[in-house]
């Protein structure tokens, strides 16, 4: 092959494939919305705010930035608004070791991010972030669970506490709860979080009924 | 070893101001480090920290690559630079530019409250990694880019010697130029957003800086072994084709789970599994020119450049295909195995590149004959064995991070804070070890052809 002949290649095979890229690229946006909810003003809003505060230099979303704190695409389907809100605006008000810092957002930017956030984690992101496979895996050849640990698998307790090393941190650890809190003070606490600890970013439980409470803070006062 | 054109010299001023910033980038890398330790430890939160690094990291890179452009493009054309004022404007606007950027984070840092709306952008940061700069120093930095390319083309057009080496060099700048633009307007969908965002950012790295990276091979392969312009040519052409064959329809790899249709696993996956191919072939191309000359002018240019070729396919190359195809990727996917495959890449792609490039230039800039290349290998180890050692904890971090996270679900600040914290020590600490390589180049930059010290006395001869 020629010099002549190997630029030639170079600079219209380039072209071919840009234009191939092009076309796909035209494609996608057109698909694009069909993939995702609308977008609100509030959305557009809190997208905004995203980009004033710099998240993207802590956290990821939708996988991308950085990688100094938690990916947030699906952050709405593991927290409640209430506690994401006094996040934003305090951290350390929920959890006195946060390593995020308190950015200054305002009430109305807080609902905004969420109404972001919120709308992120509906897009179609082909099945990512995917489900554990080895946790999953684990489950199925799990022992026997007591009733109070029912209750605390399907409220989701692990999302925000730790006990014996799994679950979040962003709540106080359980391991040893048992010792410290006793059974009025637990079943009290998760019916009005609020009365108990002021400021508490806990959700209250008491919708859940006298049974399931019962049996929860059995569970707590076991953890010693 | 001179200079043929009197105004190649500017090359020199981008290549000190480069040098200043590759000093700030890996201090505040170090800072940043530590932050994953104690997050409070400085007064600058760590988002600022890191958007320092990475943006100190992508304009040096850049001024250095112009630097080299200035130098080669009057060689290649044989004829002084078109306007040597403008040259300069262009590198003190440059500069400018960037320190009131770099002012702009720091402000913020210290008050988020002061990164208002100003015509609907943000004043100070757009808040877009790697883009963060604001809007109006995008604008800037177009046309500094543009003065940059029509002072390049004006010279090539003087004498209109159309060679292959420049010619690719500057097509992959116009490239870069261009690909700057998908950055530059907002939109409401953060899908979209990222969509455009990797246009920058992929068909950057792994488009046209790659593409400029073969062009400068090229120019430094003939420069230090005098193998001929044929020859290099041609596989500077096989190189950069196939670079972009692979690598444009390679972005896909970046579209696999942020909201894009699923045709992007196959597209990405295919193709950006075949981008390290011509990576390799640089590589066989570096040994097979050395190997074929004995007479090598310049010792420590040769090695930075070997270095180069080695280290772009391994950090680029081997460490991006590792997490490249969809079924991993899933896994991977913004875990530190990115941030290990990113440090090799960028230093063994580009700061190697662009480190050879003044190892070779330098010396004729400045006049010199021969120089004691003693220092330029003592901060190659330094840093070349720091980086490959950050490489390896990161790695191993993002193993961690991996295993523990995404497969086994626990939560992310629980392996951050526990079982990763050795990663983030060993990090720290081979961080140091990389600043102390680049304290050595910053004093040999300083001093080459300065000092009576080497075996040769400096001959400085005018051309
Ligand atoms: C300086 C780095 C930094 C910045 C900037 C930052 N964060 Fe964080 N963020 C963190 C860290 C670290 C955590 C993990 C919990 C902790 O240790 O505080 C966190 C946790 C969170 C959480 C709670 C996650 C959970 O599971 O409870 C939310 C929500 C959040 N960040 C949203 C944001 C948003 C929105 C912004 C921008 C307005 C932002 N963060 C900016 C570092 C940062
Ligand atoms: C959205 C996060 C979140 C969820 C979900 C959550 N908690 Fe909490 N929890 C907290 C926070 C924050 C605190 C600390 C403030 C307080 O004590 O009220 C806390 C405190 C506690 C305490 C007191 C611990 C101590 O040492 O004082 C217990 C017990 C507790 N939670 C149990 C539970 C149980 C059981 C569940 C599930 C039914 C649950 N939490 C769900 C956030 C959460
Ligand atoms: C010199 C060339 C290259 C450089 C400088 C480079 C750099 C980077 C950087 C900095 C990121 C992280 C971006 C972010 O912050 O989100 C990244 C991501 C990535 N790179 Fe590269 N890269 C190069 C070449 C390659 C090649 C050749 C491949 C594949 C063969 C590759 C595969 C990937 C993949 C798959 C990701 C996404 C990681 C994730 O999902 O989190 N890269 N690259
Ligand atoms: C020439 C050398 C270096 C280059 C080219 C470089 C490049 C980069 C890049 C591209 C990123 C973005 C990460 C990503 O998106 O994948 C980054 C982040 C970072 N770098 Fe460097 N870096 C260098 C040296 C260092 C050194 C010496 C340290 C200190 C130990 C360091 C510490 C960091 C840290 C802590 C981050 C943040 C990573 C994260 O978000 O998880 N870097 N660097
Ligand atoms: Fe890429």
């Amino acid at each position: 092959m020629s010099n002549k002949a190997a630029r030639n290649l170079f600079i219209f095979g380039s072209l071919f494939f840009f234009v191939i890229f092009v076309m796909l690229t035209i494609d996608t946006m057109g698909k694009l919305d069909k993939r995702a909810p609308a977008i609100t003003e509030e959305v557009n809003a809190g997208k905004m705010v995203w980009h004033k505060y710099d998240c993207i230099g802590c956290h990821t979303i939708l996988g991308n930035g950085s990688y100094f704190a938690p990916d947030m695409t699906k952050i709405t389907e593991k927290k409640p608004k209430d506690y994401l809100k006094q996040f934003l605006m305090d951290p350390k008000s929920v959890n006195p070791k946060a390593s995020m810092p308190k950015l200054g957002i305002s009430s109305k930017e807080a609902d905004d991010l969420i109404a972001f956030l919120d709308w992120t984690s509906r897009v179609d992101t082909n099945g990512w972030p995917p489900k554990p496979i080895l946790a999953t895996a684990a489950g199925v050849a799990v022992k026997e669970l007591t009733a109070g640990q029912r209750v605390y698998q399907s409220q989701n307790c692990a999302n925000c506490h730790m006990i014996s090393g799994i679950g979040g941190t962003t709540g106080p650890d359980l391991t040893h709860v048992g010792s410290k809190r006793d059974r009025t003070w637990l079943f009290g606490h998760f019916k009005d979080p609020k009365t108990y600890v002021p400021n508490s970013a806990m959700p209250s439980y008491g919708h859940i009924g006298e049974k399931e409470l019962n049996d929860l803070t059995d569970y707590m006062v076991s953890l010693k | 070893m001179t200079i043929k054109y009197e105004s190649q010299k500017i090359a020199q001023n981008f290549y000190t101001f480069a040098v200043l910033l590759f000093l700030v980038q890996v201090t505040v890398g170090i800072i940043a480090a530590l932050q994953f330790m104690w997050p409070d430890f400085f007064i600058l939160n760590f988002n600022i920290i890191r958007s320092l690094h990475i943006n100190a990291m992508v304009v040096w890179l850049l001024v250095g690559m112009m630097g080299a452009t200035y130098y080669v493009v009057p060689e290649e054309s044989e004829t002084e630079i078109w306007s040597l004022p403008l040259a300069k404007f262009q590198f003190w606007a440059t500069v400018g530019t960037v320190l009131a950027v770099v002012l702009g984070y720091v402000y913020m840092g210290i008050n988020p409250q002061a990164n208002t709306l100003v015509f609907g952008t943000r004043l100070l940061n757009e808040g877009r990694e790697y883009i963060e700069a604001p809007r109006w120093a995008d604008i800037l930095i177009v046309v500094s880019v543009l003065l940059f390319l029509l002072n390049n083309f004006m010279t090539m057009l003087k004498t209109k010697k159309w060679t292959g080496i420049q010619g690719t060099l500057l097509g992959g700048l116009t490239v870069l130029a261009l690909m700057y633009l998908p950055g530059m307007f907002y939109t409401k969908s953060m899908v979209k957003d990222q969509f455009w965002w990797w246009w920058v950012v992929h068909l950057w790295v792994e488009g046209a800086w790659e593409v400029i990276a073969g062009a400068l091979l090229a120019f430094m392969l003939m420069k230090v072994t005098g193998v001929k312009r044929e020859v290099v040519e041609k596989w500077m052409y096989v190189e950069v084709g196939l670079v972009m064959f692979t690598g444009i329809l390679g972005t896909g790899h970046h579209y696999y789970w942020i909201g894009t249709p699923s045709y992007w696993l196959w597209v990405g996956g295919i193709f950006s599994s075949l981008e390290p191919i011509p990576l390799l072939i640089m590589v066989w191309d570096a040994f097979r020119t050395t190997r074929e000359t004995r007479v090598v002018t310049n010792k420590a240019g040769l090695y930075y450049t070997v270095a180069h070729a080695i280290f772009n396919f391994v950090g680029a190359g081997l460490w991006g295909v590792i997490h490249t195809l969809p079924q991993v990727n899933k896994w991977t996917h913004g875990t530190q195995i990115t941030t290990a495959h990113g440090h090799l890449a960028f230093y063994g792609a580009y700061v190697l590149l662009v480190l050879a490039m003044i190892y070779i230039t330098l010396p004729a800039i400045r006049g010199v004959k021969a120089f004691n290349a003693s220092r330029a290998f003592q901060s190659f180890w330094w840093m070349t064995i720091s980086m490959i050692f950050i490489v390896l904890t990161i790695t191993g971090a993002g193993m961690v991070q991996t295993y523990m996270e995404r497969l086994m679900g626990l939560d992310y600040v629980a392996v951050k804070t526990n079982y990763n914290l050795w990663f983030w020590i060993l990090r720290a600490i081979f961080g140091v070890g990389f600043l102390y390589g680049v304290l050595i180049f910053v004093v040999d930059y300083f001093k080459l052809g300065k000092e009576p010290a080497s075996a040769v006395a400096p001959a400085p001869e005018k051309a």
